[in-house]
């Protein structure tokens, strides 16, 4: 796929591409009547293992880093309270307690999340009943939530280098998908398509309150992987302190999003890192959605969720999409639609996204191939390690050298982590934020070099490096600094960038998109 | 094998089946550790697991005797598993006037699941063990066969019915060749909603006695298994046989402790 940077898309006045193939369709049946008959059909030849009726239980990948999580214990007491959290739902559901979701089983989840088991659960110990209904869908989540948990263990680990961390990676993901056939495809899939089904938006409209927890799961699930990869532990302590604050305080209570957090709006990094990987997890959480929403709505007869579960988890599995590639769309209906962001393959076509924008929530519209502080372009390929992160308010944002992502933490609340690369693709700095905008770090010896000119090269005169030493040696092989002098770290925090003149507000092709479900729920509602 | 150490393997076999299973979770329930039932799911297809457990042995009318036992696992296939163990005593035996070490027996097993639990059909297992004396002093083996079905009870609580055919392929002379039994187990997590680390374990258990004409025996169990690691539950448990002839030799009460490890 051919990259076109938004600004010059704007520059050159070309007009946005048609939104996302396939979205009128796509709400014109989410404001359907629900009806059993407007539900589709499963497809013809599904294979045998979605009808399987054994456990088929497949010991994880043996190495010394499994569990290595607990060395950053509260992050892994918190993994554990979120397996909780969904079978403690999942069971309410289907063992008529639905209503008291929202009040009872809501308060139950919440005092494991305010007291996080030590130990991860069996979750099938958890919703039993759940397991003996849908067992299949639960062989699917247990073995991709291992998958999840063992990625997590490598990026923990203190006996692997993180080279030897990226080759483990991979080979679990071999693992993952070799050992079963029910593995979840690794490609980006249309979430217009998934939720775009009669059922989509039951389980968010009926049950605020733990939609919201769920999706703030997904928010720890995606937001971790940026905030291990790459770091020393005790960066990864440093970090976790003030994810697990806003996990707790915010992200889980939390009834206002738009749409499930994307692992690319949270982990970016290791997103274009393992761009199969994280769109496995993406669609993993999707599954989870469509499978609330599915029992969630009480016109599907029971017999008929089955089918509809069934149909969910096909839609997302690998053996579906066998042969396909990420880019590539084919068909008319939106399932084989595999085409994703520019600049992030790990994030598939949202709601009236076109390849160039997308809709983010708390950011608006915005490109994730550009800076979204200067508009510039974000380096890519292997260069890509080289954009710096700024995570505040939820979202993690690549940026294209220290001072936009300085600026641009400086614009928002709360406390901030920067994940600022140096010369050394394995020594980033780690700069947290708090509420102030005081800056502190991990490595107080670092220098910059802030040489301000205009942003079209701002990658060049604004950099980090983990020692003087390193300064000098970047400095002497590049004449055009030779008058440059290393920034200490306390004198960069107080720095304050120009205003790029290379900015360019994104403007989507409507508002927010995601106001359209909420003013179909207002109509809907005034009809009845 | 001296026959008095016969008349400790054969109760053995019987009041405590070998107890070569293993469990890491635990819910996940294996003969031995504490009770002697089983549940019919085996351990994940690859995994390796050991465990030992100690147990103090209360005879009738005797004082006290010690029981090892350490085994093995390995899940060789999915929902398919192997093991092999020993099993060691010491002191006062309720079936015998030997009171030094030895190691009663070795044994294999398998157990193989056939399905999950489903709608309201239980999980359905079929495990067969064949246990031997290790010098080599008696000819044959002890045979059995375990039919195991799993089913919830209410919601968290489950059931699970073991029926064994035990079948001696050399008996001696008053010793029955061949003996039923059944277990009745039940399991429920104790803790819930506000911990997710223990199950508590209840038996009931009637088996054919291994001495021709001496009826049934039959036995009472209750038990705790408790996570202590991501890998590794103890165990603790008591038995005690219920009703028991005067002819079959029996144990007033056996207490157990055990370790499971899943690497």
């Amino acid at each position: 796929m051919k990259r076109v940077s938004l600004v010059c898309c704007l520059a050159l006045g070309a007009a946005f591409p048609p939104p996302c193939f396939g979205q009128a369709e796509m709400h014109s049946r989410m404001a359907a009547v629900a009806h059993p008959e407007s539900l589709p059909p499963l497809p013809n030849s599904l294979p045998n293992w979605l009808y399987g009726r054994k456990k088929n239980h497949i010991f994880y990948k043996r190495g010394p880093y499994n569990f290595d999580l607990y060395n950053i214990d509260r992050l892994a007491r918190d993994m554990n309270a979120v397996a909780v959290g969904h079978a403690m739902a999942y069971e309410a559901l289907v063992t008529g307690k639905a209503d008291s979701l929202e009040t009872q089983i809501f308060e139950r989840i919440h005092w494991v999340l305010e007291h996080p088991p030590r130990l991860m659960p069996d979750e099938a110990s958890i919703s039993p009943t759940f397991g003996r209904t849908y067992g299949v869908l639960e062989e699917v989540f247990d073995w991709t939530h291992i998958l999840h948990a063992q990625t997590m263990d490598v990026l923990a680990s203190t006996d692997l280098s993180d080279s030897e961390k990226d080759q483990e990676i991979e080979a679990l993901w071999r693992y993952y998908t070799e050992s079963v056939p029910y593995a979840i495809t690794p490609l980006p899939m249309s979430m217009v398509f998934l939720d775009g089904q009669p059922y989509s938006m039951a389980f968010r409209d009926k049950y605020p309150k733990v939609n919201g927890l769920f999706w703030g799961y997904h928010w720890l699930q995606g937001a971790v992987y940026d905030g291990l990869y790459v770091k020393s532990l005790r960066q990864q302590k440093m970090v976790y302190d003030v994810l697990g604050d806003r996990y707790h305080a915010t992200e889980l209570y939390r009834t206002d999003r738009p749409f499930m957090p994307m692992f690319a709006e949270v982990s970016p990094r290791f997103s274009l890192k393992f761009p199969h990987i994280a769109n496995a997890f993406d669609n993993l959480h999707m599954l989870h959605d469509m499978v609330n929403d599915i029992l969630a709505s009480d016109w599907i007869p029971t017999a008929e969720k089955e089918r509809q579960i069934l149909r969910a988890i096909w839609l997302v599995s690998a053996e579906a999409h066998r042969g396909e590639e990420p880019g590539q769309s084919r068909g008319d209906d939106g399932m084989h639609d595999h085409r994703h962001m520019l600049g992030m393959p790990a994030m598939g076509m949202m709601k009236f996204a076109t390849e160039e924008i997308m809709y983010m929530d708390k950011m608006g519209w915005m490109s994730m191939a550009d800076c979204h502080h200067c508009s510039m372009p974000l380096p890519e390929g292997a260069d890509a390690w080289k954009a710096p992160t700024v995570s505040a308010e939820g979202w993690t944002m690549r940026a294209r050298c220290p001072l936009c992502a300085r600026d641009m933490a400086a614009e928002t609340r709360g406390r901030a982590i920067f994940h600022i690369p140096t010369e050394d693709a394995f020594k980033p700095l780690v700069v947290i934020s708090d509420d102030q905008g005081n800056l502190t770090t991990d490595r107080p010896d670092a220098v910059f070099l802030e040489q301000e000119g205009g942003h079209e090269t701002c990658q060049k005169w604004s950099s980090a490096f983990s020692s003087r030493a390193a300064f000098d040696a970047h400095v002497a092989a590049r004449p055009e600094f030779k008058n440059a002098r290393p920034v200490p770290f306390q004198e960069w925090a107080d720095l304050r960038g120009k205003k790029p003149n290379t900015y360019v507000k994104p403007e989507g092709p409507e508002g927010n998109p995601y106001d359209k479900h909420d003013e179909d729920t207002d109509e809907d509602e005034v009809d009845e | 094998m001296t026959k008095r150490a016969w008349w400790i393997l054969v109760p053995a076999l019987v009041l405590s089946p070998p107890r070569f299973a293993a469990a890491v979770d635990h819910n996940n329930i294996d003969a031995g550790r504490p009770l002697t039932f089983d549940d019919a799911e085996a351990i994940a297809f690859r995994e390796f697991s050991g465990e030992v457990g100690p147990a103090l042995v209360f005879p009738d009318g005797k004082s006290t005797g010690i029981e090892l036992e350490a085994e093995f696992l390995y899940g060789i296939a999915l929902n398919t598993h192997v093991g092999a163990g020993i099993e060691a005593v010491a002191g006062d035996r309720a079936d015998s006037e030997e009171t030094s070490f030895a190691v009663e027996t070795m044994g294999i097993n398998v157990l193989r699941n056939f399905n999950r639990e489903y709608g309201n059909v239980p999980a359905f297992s079929i495990r067969g063990d064949a246990a031997f004396a290790p010098d080599g002093s008696r000819k044959g083996a002890e045979l059995r066969v375990r039919g195991i079905a799993s089913r919830a009870l209410v919601q968290y609580d489950r059931l699970h019915l073991n029926v064994d055919v035990i079948v001696v392929t050399s008996p001696e002379d008053g010793e029955r060749s061949f003996r039923p039994g059944a277990v009745l187990g039940y399991t429920r997590p104790l803790g819930y909603p506000r911990r997710f680390d223990r199950t508590g374990l209840l038996e009931v258990t009637v088996h054919a006695s291994s001495t021709e004409d001496a009826g049934a025996v039959a036995s009472l169990g209750a038990g705790v298994r408790q996570q202590i690691t991501v890998r590794s539950v103890v165990d603790v448990g008591i038995r005690t046989d219920i009703a028991a002839s005067q002819r079959e030799p029996h144990d007033d009460l056996t207490s157990v402790a055990g370790y499971s490890l899943g690497f």
